[in-house]
């Protein structure tokens, strides 16, 4: 290994004894009790600059150019390491590549970011692995959207839903992409107070879902709640549920459908 | 690129940057141990606290941040 020969040229000649053991698998930067070169556990060879004379701080810095420059390796904490080669094993590929491709000519480049992160998260979450901090790296980049877009790119909302309202908005005459990148934004946004119509789930599933998440919205006070539904099936699913609330008078619907009722957003004021 | 098999601690953090000449200000930002008014940027230009301080790759001393998109760069150029 080249880095052990390295680490060994270098430091051979005041700890040699250290690199008789050959049974060292791991290296690191770390405090040491009182050497600058110590070995831990057995296994770990660890370097304390903090224990070191200005020669040995000369050495440890030509180790590191040899790693970055020589090697072109990345010299990373462990932790970074690490989260380095789970965003690697769970990067977008095939179908995913081809989601991004679908998607790079028509959304903002942010949302576009936050979809890339969010694939990674969705595919590091599918084999079980921890998702808590990639998570919570989107929704710090992007906290106005970034935490709604994770969960719709896992619920795999972008793989139909977002590209079946493209095609529906794309059949309009007055389409712009930017209506588009909008509307997309507009539904992120809102997800915590959104029911999506879909096929998947009958009617009355929906308004036991619809009433739920009111009743629930009221008691938490957000005043506002959307429904939204693509293709002519689930319009029509939507407006009976919206006929349930005709008589309620502590609910106002507000409803905007595309010229070819194929598109609905109903917006629940209380 | 890979990722190089020796990595440092968190708790050593500033005396691998020392090595590099560098040091933090008042408010954890990475500086030039020389002009501790210039504070080290990444390659896109950003600002980077000691915490959120990944580790170093190729290039004129390129400092990279730890977050999943600065890393996502990483781990898309490692082999």
């Amino acid at each position: 290994m080249k880095l052990f020969d390295k680490l060994k040229t270098l430091f051979e000649g005041k700890f040699g004894d250290i690199f008789t053991n050959n049974i060292i698998k791991f290296f690191d930067f770390s405090k040491n009790t009182t050497q600058v070169l110590e070995l831990k556990d057995g296994q770990r060879l660890s370097l304390d600059v903090s224990k070191g004379t200005e020669e040995d701080k000369k050495k440890a810095k030509e180790l590191i150019d040899f790693i970055v420059q020589e090697e072109k390796d990345a010299f990373f904490t462990d932790k970074s390491a690490e989260k380095t080669q789970q965003i690697k094993r769970n990067l977008p590929l095939k179908n995913d590549e081809e989601l991004l491709k679908f998607y790079r000519d028509k959304l903002k480049p942010d949302m576009l970011r936050a979809i890339e992160g969010s694939l990674v998260v969705k595919n590091a979450w599918t084999k079980g692995e921890d998702i808590s901090e990639l998570k919570r790296d989107i929704a710090c980049k992007y906290p106005n959207f970034g935490n709604n877009v994770c969960n719709l790119v896992t619920g795999g909302y972008f793989e139909n839903y977002f590209k079946e309202l493209y095609e529906n908005m794309f059949e309009q005459e007055d389409f712009s992409i930017l209506d588009y990148q909008e509307e997309v934004e507009r539904i992120v946004k809102s997800l915590p107070y959104m029911v999506f119509i879909n096929r998947h789930k009958s009617y009355e599933e929906f308004s036991g879902e619809v009433k739920f998440k009111l009743d629930k919205l009221k008691k938490y006070g957000t005043e506002k709640f959307k429904l939204h539904g693509l293709g002519k099936d689930n319009v029509e699913k939507a407006l009976k549920i919206i006929e349930e609330y005709k008589e309620d008078n502590s609910v106002v619907i507000e409803k905007y459908i595309n010229p070819s009722k194929t598109i609905i957003t109903a917006i629940f004021r209380f | 690129m890979k990722i190089s098999p020796l990595t440092f601690n968190k708790d050593v953090k500033e005396d691998i940057l020392e090595l590099f000449g560098k040091t933090i200000d008042e408010e954890e930002y990475i500086v030039e141990k020389e002009n501790i008014n210039q504070r080290v940027l990444t390659p896109k230009g950003e600002e980077i606290r000691l915490e959120e301080w990944a580790g170093i790759v190729q290039g004129s001393e390129a400092f990279v941040k730890s977050d999943t998109f600065s890393l996502m760069e990483i781990a898309k150029k490692v082999e």
